[in-house]
């Protein structure tokens, strides 16, 4: 195998954990490939808002750590690219079939000049903005993306050729085919993330049956700078919104949608994204329906204090139906925990706090081993106190939420530990 | 097979077809596309305004709409007295 296609290290996800831990393992003199499914790295932390409880630009903490992930001479990236399976064949010794799609951009030749964007004339619905906007077939994902060359959307590409005469440097080119490949590395880290739980699968909270019924994923993108809209605005009809709810545990510590585990980040960032709002939208009354508040980390209590000293309004309170009324305006019926009555509320936007799911396709890739899952379907840690990165394969590491939910700081350190005991296990296995 | 830069679509249009509902996306947003700008030609709009003119549902004239933003087509234009809503207006 040429050298081209051997590397030290293979990092299944491009998130902010797994660019962590590809990039300590590359400051340390290893070489890298890094397999993004998405067009850019980043995963999902580039595209929220702010991060809780400092209230830092994400974008500004992202940028630079990607920017960096990406020019180091020791990491490779294939973006839009999946892992199709992983052999482990000994100690030191693992294969991996790779699959990269078709761009059909030339990617070292596009300068982002987004002519071709501007000449395409298809609008299909922006997967990065959560379909709140649309976007062109020929497409840069969003502003921020790394790298911030275009892409085509071949499903919903009319083949009209527009692009392809717009382009001033020529870089479009719809010969590209999907590439399969194997390659030998020698560790693996695993930094799949999670995924979102849906709230089409709880009907009663009248998600997409009424527009103003928003995932609070789509208000990180209302509240950031590179927004879909013009302003913080109800995608019903375009009114700017005065009184917002938050139904927190929307898809988690709920046995009725097979999840019973808290999400440990859906609390602080609802309250991160009120007070956003509260900044926003000076006049708007923000109400948080909760269970439990869950502010356990550094700064978090105070964080939420500070949310009620601004006037965010905290109901303990389950919510038991979501009806749309007169004007898109919602009417949310709901058990007051406290005075264990059912009361009534009207609200003209309401968020849905969803959770955090397990990213379940990675147990799949392994195909000679089993990668063994916790019941919740996250990767297992066998030595969660001594090892916590260690997998139920030796050699293969865990970074980040694919082995369960944390939030950003938790994921760094926990990428921390993946490549420290990848470079480890390097330095006990290598001669 | 040689194939010209920049001139490479029609290798991928002898391999596969355009979906009819690719097609039929298409006619759709150069249809309202072309529907919202006659209709903001003369006078700034609100959405709910646009949508009785469109015969559209809100949320999707609020869609088409801020794409044309978005595309460099439209630009907003002044909120109501209540701080409510927006008018539109074509970008000059």
């Amino acid at each position: 195998m040429s050298d081209k296609m051997a590397f030290d290290a293979l990092v299944i996800g491009g998130g902010i954990a797994g660019g962590e831990s590809a990039l300590n393992l590359a400051n340390n003199g290893y070489k890298v490939l890094i397999v993004e499914k998405e067009l850019s790295i980043g995963g999902k932390m580039i595209l929220l808002s702010k991060v809780f409880p400092t209230l830092d630009c994400a974008a500004c903490i992202t940028t630079p750590k990607i920017s960096e992930i990406a020019r180091h001479p020791l990491i490779t990236i294939y973006n839009g690219s999946e892992v199709l399976h992983v052999n482990k064949i000994a100690e030191n010794n693992f294969k991996a079939k790779i699959r990269k799609n078709p761009r059909y951009v030339i990617q070292e030749d596009c300068t982002g000049c987004q002519l071709c964007e501007q000449a395409c004339p298809v609008n299909v619905p922006d997967q990065y903005q959560f379909n709140l906007v649309g976007r062109k077939a020929a497409f840069i994902p969003f502003n921020i993306a790394s790298p911030r060359v275009a892409a085509i959307d071949i499903e919903n590409c009319t083949l009209c050729g527009a692009c392809e005469r717009a382009c001033p440097t020529k870089c479009i080119d719809f010969s590209q085919v999907p590439e399969e490949f194997e390659i030998s590395i020698k560790t693996v880290i695993i930094a799949t993330g999670f995924d979102l739980f849906d709230p089409l699968k709880i009907p009663r909270y009248s998600y997409e049956k009424s527009y103003n019924v928003i995932t609070s994923m789509q208000m990180e993108r209302l509240l950031a700078p590179t927004r879909p809209f013009h302003t913080i605005l109800r995608p019903g009809d375009g009114k700017m919104p005065d009184k917002i709810a938050y139904v927190l545990c929307t898809g988690s510590r709920d046995t009725s949608v097979g999840n019973p585990i808290c999400s440990q980040i859906c609390c602080m960032y609802s309250i991160k994204q009120a007070q956003l709002l509260m900044g926003a939208l000076p006049m708007a009354d923000i109400t948080i329906y909760y269970i439990n508040i869950r502010s356990f980390g550094k700064g978090f209590e105070e964080f939420y204090e500070q949310a009620k000293g601004m006037g965010v309004t905290f109901v303990k309170g389950k919510i038991g139906k979501i009806t749309e009324i007169e004007k898109g305006n919602l009417q949310l019926r709901y058990e007051d925990i406290n005075e264990g009555v059912v009361k009534e509320a009207e609200h003209d936007m309401v968020v849905l706090s969803v959770g955090v799911l397990p990213n379940q396709g990675v147990s799949k890739m392994f195909t000679e081993q089993e990668l063994k899952t916790d019941p919740y379907n996250f990767v297992y840690q066998p030595d969660l106190l001594i090892s916590p990165s260690k997998t139920s394969i030796d050699g293969v590491f865990v970074s980040g939420t694919a082995s369960g939910p944390m939030d950003i700081p938790d994921s760094i350190l926990s990428a921390g530990a993946a490549s420290t005991e990848a470079i480890s296990y390097l330095n006990s296995v290598c001669p | 097979m040689e194939t010209e830069k920049g001139k490479t679509v029609k290798i991928m249009k002898e391999k596969r077809q355009v979906s009819p509902q690719v097609t039929e996306n298409l006619k759709q947003y150069t249809r309202i596309k072309k529907n919202i700008l006659e209709a903001l030609k003369d006078e700034e709009l609100t959405v709910n305004q646009l949508t009785e003119k469109l015969n559209l549902p809100k949320a999707e004239t609020l869609y088409y709409l801020m794409s044309l933003i978005k595309y460099g087509f439209v630009q907003v234009g002044s909120v109501d007295d209540m701080d409510e809503y927006f008018t539109y207006k074509i970008k000059k």
